[in-house]
């Protein structure tokens, strides 16, 4: 099959997010032209490598409600459109051209919806997130009987820009069977399931994990020799990806085993508006006050980093430690296989999406902190016994989630819908 | 059974559907709404028969001026949680079906939060992006929304269908505007014409203080708003033309200045339609009756006396009024668009021309008033067509079945 160079639009809020690594990869390997339109972009350490070859980054502003730094629920798809408006007025003054294929990713902040209103004549993928599910998955499982009422009407109004981008897609597009099942039925068939793989030149095997010895340095900070690596990564470090779950862990970690250091990469501020509760609120500092003294100088808190440097916590990693709530799978948990890492994960319908407990990886109920405990403790206590996991785990990515294996078959998915859009025009 | 009825306005399409249903099942019928309409205004005996609540609307919603379009559906949601509130709060016994308009028309999507029974949605209408409803008048100056809006419009419509356990909708080509993905939910019934009130017979040839001769031919257009979408100013220009052509014709115009739908302020810069559409052309005011909204037996009085009644709507949700022309034995001269062909068998039962051709719509109509002999087949045959397929006898007792199947578990 042909996966001949094609001219994308690419809209997501921010850059480079979801898309930025796939366009990039297209770009570099498969002679595409990009035009990425955004909203905010990442720090420029954070951005791949054919920016500006190829690949070009154009910011778009907002108005109305987007403007403002929080808006009541019921006008979230009011900010939705504020961004797609923005995207279009852009659109209509840079005159981008010519498109063989729109991709949009909204993230709940709208993306391309208004874009077919400057070019209508390229078919539409929009890459689907998270469909909520009234009171399932995420926060919802524990929420108490004191939840405001109003909590639930939400969620089930935060369909409303998923169900749009649909109807106006050619193609929905998500990663994993489990995203997919949370969307209505009559929407699924015309959901494809594709993981768009991770950069495993980034995340490899280290020599000191194929060694079992050697140096290890994250961030410019040697590890001593012995010493037992737990981490946990997230772009923010909040309950969705089960951040309490981990400083509950490490804080019996590193009170049990002098021999432990804990490192949490990710933004201590919770950007997910999912978590009301915590909301912009720097959710670690909440956690120190609220829990028992930790020993502070074996629990690196890294902040937000640059690819390259999860890449040295993951590769110093004796366990990487995922116990978030039931919502999709985050990337850095591929990453982690990818780097060999022993993978203790929460006992969660996503992960079951990719993870084999026992063979590739360990679930444990996340809820269960005892199990989480003892599960650490193992692994930390007989690296040996469970090294073939992150043997087992780094193969799998390899051969299943991949860049290099997932993006030669998204181009040709993309041709043959850009191909099939013209043979109906 | 007990059916809780939610829509924004009173009677709207279910008023009349809940008395039926009181009257031929002896079921109890409560309404949610927010307003009591004045088109048409409830009769006084479902005000009596129907428990009807109000919710009152937010200070923002009464607004003259409308809602700007990027924020409806703020506005909706905040209406939906209105309205789950109040359900909430009812000491009403808990419904055994709940019957929703399936847009923005009610603000029904929490109620799942506070109700188990069924929901049924009334599925009237799906935006389209061209083509269709508010996007097909590309004849006028742009309007800036037009692109975006019905990009946006439906999302609550979307919503109501994922949620609903089974839909309806009045005619095929109503149900054809929704997504193919949600058609097999919906099905397809009419509400029913009265076709008691609106029949063949004499009329009072009186318009306000005015009495129209016997042999002076009558002229009808009827919509709930002037508007350009239901054509005001594409009958404005066939009825100039046909003033012109015979002196012996009058103009009888129902419906009242209101914009309902799509972007005729924006188009001409006017707050009324039918002003601007008026300012365009020197019509002669002792030929044109402009009635404003009428109660239904005046309209019914109206159709009595038309010999011609021309309804050019562009492809969008069938009005009432021209199934109420037809089942009053009207000759219907109509734009050739769907869902009008959905109803009128051209040359049997009415006559249709394209929407835009001036020339062949007013040939078409000169040999109607020409001739009324001739074409009084077709008013026959009309009125045929609705008692047999739209009338509250035909429609009622199947649409009661379907509600009752959704009640019970089944669709």
């Amino acid at each position: 099959m042909a996966q001949d160079p094609l001219h994308v639009l690419w809209i997501e809020p921010g850059f480079p997010g979801r898309l930025g690594g796939v366009a990039d990869w297209l770009t570099r390997l498969r002679g595409y032209r990009s035009w990425f339109y955004c909203h905010t972009t990442g720090p420029r350490s954070h951005w791949p490598g054919s920016v500006g070859r190829g690949l070009e980054v154009q910011t778009f502003g907002v108005g109305g409600a987007a403007r403002d730094p929080a808006v009541a629920w019921t006008r979230t798809l009011e900010r939705g459109l504020c961004y797609a408006y923005g995207c279009w007025e852009v659109l209509d003054k840079r005159r981008p051209r010519p498109i063989d294929l729109i991709v949009g990713r909204s993230a709940g902040l709208g993306s391309s919806l208004f874009a077919p209103v400057y070019w209508p004549a390229a078919p539409v993928v929009s890459y689907l997130d998270y469909y909520f599910a009234p009171h399932q998955h995420d926060l919802a499982d524990e929420a108490g009987p004191d939840t405001p009422p109003s909590y639930y009407s939400w969620r089930r109004s935060m369909g409303a820009i998923d169900l749009l981008d649909l109807e106006q897609a050619s193609l929905g597009w998500t990663s994993t069977a489990w995203q997919r099942g949370l969307y209505p039925a009559e929407y699924q068939p015309d959901i494809e399931v594709f993981h768009d793989g991770i950069d495993t030149s980034l995340f490899m095997e280290s020599s000191w994990r194929a060694r079992g010895t050697g140096p290890r340095v994250i961030g410019g900070r040697a590890i001593a020799p012995g010493t037992r690596v737990v981490s946990f990564v997230a772009r923010t470090l909040d309950r969705l990806r089960g951040f309490d779950r981990f400083f509950a862990l490490a804080c019996k970690l590193l009170a049990a085993r002098p021999d432990v250091i804990c490192v949490a990469a990710g933004d201590p501020i919770v950007r997910r508006g999912l978590d009301v509760l915590f909301h912009n609120r720097d959710y670690f500092a909440h956690l120190k006050a609220t829990q028992p003294a930790v020993d502070l100088d074996r629990l690196w808190m890294l902040g937000s980093v640059a690819p390259a440097t999860v890449a040295e916590v993951l590769a110093a990693s004796d366990l990487h430690v995922a116990p978030g709530r039931s919502y999709p799978v985050a990337r850095s948990l591929l990453e982690a296989m990818a780097s060999g890492c022993v993978v203790l994960a929460s006992d969660t319908p996503p992960h079951r999406d990719l993870l084999t407990p026992g063979r590739d990886s360990l679930l444990v109920d996340g809820r269960d902190q005892d199990a989480l405990y003892e599960a650490a403790v193992k692994v930390l206590a007989d690296r040996a016994t469970y090294r073939p996991l992150g043997e087992a785990a780094a193969a799998v990515v390899n051969e299943h989630y991949s860049r290099a294996v997932r993006m030669p078959k998204l181009a040709e998915r993309f041709t043959r819908l850009v191909e099939a859009h013209e043979a109906r025009r | 059974m007990n059916i809780l009825f939610i829509h924004d306005a009173f009677p709207a399409q279910f008023g009349r559907l809940a008395l039926e249903l009181v009257r031929r099942r002896g079921w109890t019928c409560r309404f949610l709404v927010q307003s009591l309409s004045s088109c048409p205004t409830p009769t006084p005996e479902m005000l009596e028969t129907l428990e009807i609540r109000q919710i009152p609307l937010a200070a923002e919603h009464r607004s003259s001026a409308g809602v700007p379009w990027p924020q409806i559906h703020g506005h909706f949601l905040e209406q939906c949680q209105t309205v789950v509130d109040a359900v909430r709060s009812s000491q009403s016994p808990r419904p055994d079906l709940v019957v929703a308009h399936g847009g923005r028309g009610a603000p029904a999507l929490f109620l799942r939060e506070a109700l188990d029974c069924p929901v049924v949605v009334y599925c009237e209408y799906y935006f389209a992006t061209h083509r269709r409803d508010i996007s097909y008048r590309i004849d006028l100056p742009p309007a800036e929304p037009a692109s975006f809006f019905p990009r946006c419009i439906n999302a609550p419509t979307l919503a109501a269908l994922v949620d609903c356990d089974a839909g309806y909708s009045a005619t095929a080509w109503q149900r054809e505007t929704f997504p193919l993905r949600f058609q097999h939910k919906i099905k397809v019934y009419f509400d029913g014409i009265d076709t008691a009130l609106y029949s063949p017979g004499r009329s009072s040839r009186r318009i306000g203080g005015v009495t129209i001769p016997d042999d002076v031919r009558v002229v009808t257009f009827v919509s709930r708003g002037l508007e350009s979408i239901r054509g005001f100013d594409l009958f404005m220009k066939v009825a100039q033309r046909i003033a012109t052509a015979r002196s012996d014709v009058v103009f009888v115009v129902a419906g009242g200045e209101e914009i309902h739908y799509g972007w005729d302020k924006l188009h001409t810069g006017q707050p009324s339609f039918k002003q601007w559409v008026l300012d365009q052309d020197t019509y002669d005011p002792s030929r044109f009756f402009f009635l404003g909204r009428i109660l239904p037996e005046q309209l019914a009085d109206v159709f009595r006396m038309s010999d011609l009644h021309i309804y050019l709507t562009a492809p969008f949700v069938l009005s009432w009024s021209m199934l109420n022309a037809m089942a009053s034995g009207c000759v219907v001269l109509a734009s050739d668009v769907g869902p009008v062909l959905e109803v009128i068998e051209p040359g049997v039962n009415g006559l249709v021309e394209p929407l835009f051709d001036t020339d062949r719509l007013v040939k078409t109509a000169l040999q109607v008033l020409d001739d009324p002999g001739s074409y009084a087949p077709l008013a026959a045959a009309a009125r045929c067509a609705v008692v047999d397929r739209y009338s509250l006898e035909t429609c009622i007792p199947p649409l009661g079945d379907f509600l009752e199947r959704v009640a019970g578990g089944a669709r």
